[in-house]
């Protein structure tokens, strides 16, 4: 059963700036995403996509402005607690970001291990989270072994199994064919429904339809137009 | 720390080494290498130290007497000696004992001692001193103090080059402390640059460790298990070498020169051998702290 968006704001973003030297990635970007909520963020290269989704997790600093995660004011979170923050936010990157020298498996595990999950715990949900990308039968393959749509749904499965209530995922299907993209996209489908609040930044107009997900457009840093579904 | 954390840090572990077994064999060499340099001054160290005491301990001052000192006097100098701080002990040494001992020293050239008419020793009192009174900033004064006494002729306390060697003493252990510390740090830099080259190579897993959640302390514990495990591996080996080297030249000493071979040589203490495992590990350890400090700073 599909999962309503809710009322309460999960990311809120006021005024925010980001600035590299004297290139300027966002400017006075004000942007609140809901409990539930499936978003795209989409605009041309350069209009500072990924710049937002590394600000809502912590590995970029804002310049000006502020952003609350889960109600938590991320300017004020101190070093040492980043790492419990991300165990929260589920992140799927372009570029995979696989261990190379760790399998299937154990890619995925990491993330329980590094919380100190039991080992039990660890294979049942690793299991559990391959079946849903269905890859049960590569858990023991090392990720340069899989193709790029493979290593994607790896991707979400790694995002996927701390149960995170909310996922970003930065131009996901980037790499991947139409048949692997849409494969790749169905998973987040299905996290969506299960609850877990989704923010795709992509260029992938086709994504669209696929989702009644609110599309916010980017351009130049700035937000130039939302459409709600 | 759980079952599962452990088991993680020891698949990391053993994946490092894996990684670059090489460099890590080169970094336990290291280690055995500094131990087994750090193990021969320690062992000179306590050798000639032992030796400096036993002889520190056998130092007494000799106060010879005046000719005519009759039995009274000797009774009552005897008496104000023992009253000196520092005095144990005071034994009288006759003209007859003092020839007699000097006899027994001299062995098949004692027949020289035959043409003499008259014993031209003196008699004498044999000072021992209290354990703390054998050095030289005290037992000097003390013997000035002895030699003022009505009824003495001279004192004798220990000799010159004892004196120099007490003072070769301390060269050596400033030297001793130099190169300790020389080789202390050679080691520190070279297990700093093996986990450095270590962290390099393996700088996308650690980003991607890092973004997937984990701690700081997650990610280091397996660097410093690693160091750790290599100090103590690197300690172990080098005090083998160290004993084997030793037993060796134990042996051929035996063999080869009869005077040396008087002198009892011992090998480290189970503590001294301890200590040295002990800076191994250290050694390590520091050098993986400074690197880790580097790398993952914010």
């Amino acid at each position: 059963m599909m999962v309503g968006a809710g009322v309460e704001p999960v990311v809120q973003m006021f005024h925010v700036h980001k600035r590299y030297g004297p290139q300027i990635a966002l400017r006075d970007v004000n942007l609140t995403v809901l409990r539930n909520e499936f978003v795209f963020v989409t605009g041309p290269s350069g209009a500072g996509k990924t710049t937002l989704l590394r600000l809502i997790f912590l590995q970029e600093q804002v310049s000006e402005g502020q952003i609350l995660v889960n109600g938590v004011n991320l300017q004020r979170v101190r070093r040492r607690i980043i790492p419990l923050l991300r165990r929260s936010i589920g992140f799927v990157f372009q570029d995979f970001r696989l261990i190379d020298t760790y399998t299937v498996y154990e890619n995925i595990a990491l993330v329980l291990e590094a919380t100190g999950r039991e080992r039990s715990y660890i294979q049942k949900k690793v299991r559990q989270v391959l079946g849903m990308v269905g890859l049960e039968d590569r858990m023991h393959t090392y990720p340069p072994r899989l193709s790029g749509g493979e290593q994607q749904r790896v991707a979400v499965a790694r995002a996927a199994v701390g149960n995170p209530w909310i996922l970003l995922a930065d131009e996901l299907t980037g790499n991947l064919d139409d048949d692997a993209a849409d494969m790749v996209f169905d998973l987040l489908k299905q996290l969506h429904k299960r609850g877990t609040t989704i923010v795709v930044a992509t260029h992938d107009t086709r994504l669209f339809g696929k989702v009644p997900g609110r599309v916010v457009f980017l351009n130049k840093g700035r937000i130039e137009d939302e459409k709600r579904p | 720390m759980n079952l599962t954390v452990l088991s993680s840090i020891i698949r990391r572990v053993r994946r490092n080494i894996a990684a670059g077994p090489y460099l890590h064999l080169a970094a336990t060499a290291t280690i055995a290498f500094s131990m087994l340099i750090l193990g021969v001054f320690s062992i000179l160290y306590v050798n000639i130290s032992d030796l400096l005491r036993s002889w520190q301990q056998d130092i007494r001052v000799v106060a010879y007497l005046e000719e005519d000192l009759v039995k009274q006097r000797l009774e009552a100098l005897r008496q104000h000696l023992a009253e000196l701080p520092g005095v144990e002990k005071i034994r009288y040494v006759s003209k007859d004992e003092a020839m007699s001992r000097l006899r027994s020293q001299m062995k098949h050239r004692a027949s020289l001692l035959d043409g003499l008419k008259e014993n031209p020793l003196p008699a004498s009192l044999e000072i021992q001193l209290a354990p703390g009174w054998q050095r030289w900033e005290r037992l000097d004064p003390l013997a000035d103090e002895i030699k003022t006494f009505s009824g003495i002729q001279d004192v004798a306390a220990a000799e010159a080059w004892l004196h120099r060697f007490t003072g070769f003493m301390g060269f050596f252990r400033l030297a001793s402390l130099i190169v300790g510390g020389l080789v202390f740090a050679t080691t520190v830099f070279v297990c700093a640059n093996t986990i450095r080259l270590t962290l390099y190579a393996k700088r996308q897993e650690i980003e991607i460790m890092k973004l997937v959640g984990a701690t700081d302390s997650f990610v280091k514990t397996p660097f410093y298990a690693q160091n750790i495990l290599e100090g103590a591996l690197g300690g172990i080996v080098g005090l083998g070498f160290l004993f084997i080297s030793f037993k060796l030249f134990i042996a051929r000493l035996h063999s080869g020169h009869a005077l040396l071979s008087t002198f009892d040589i011992r090998f480290l203490s189970l503590t001294g051998c301890a200590a040295l495992l002990f800076a191994g590990i250290l050694m390590s350890w520091i050098g993986s702290y400074l690197s880790l400090r580097q790398f993952l700073k914010p």
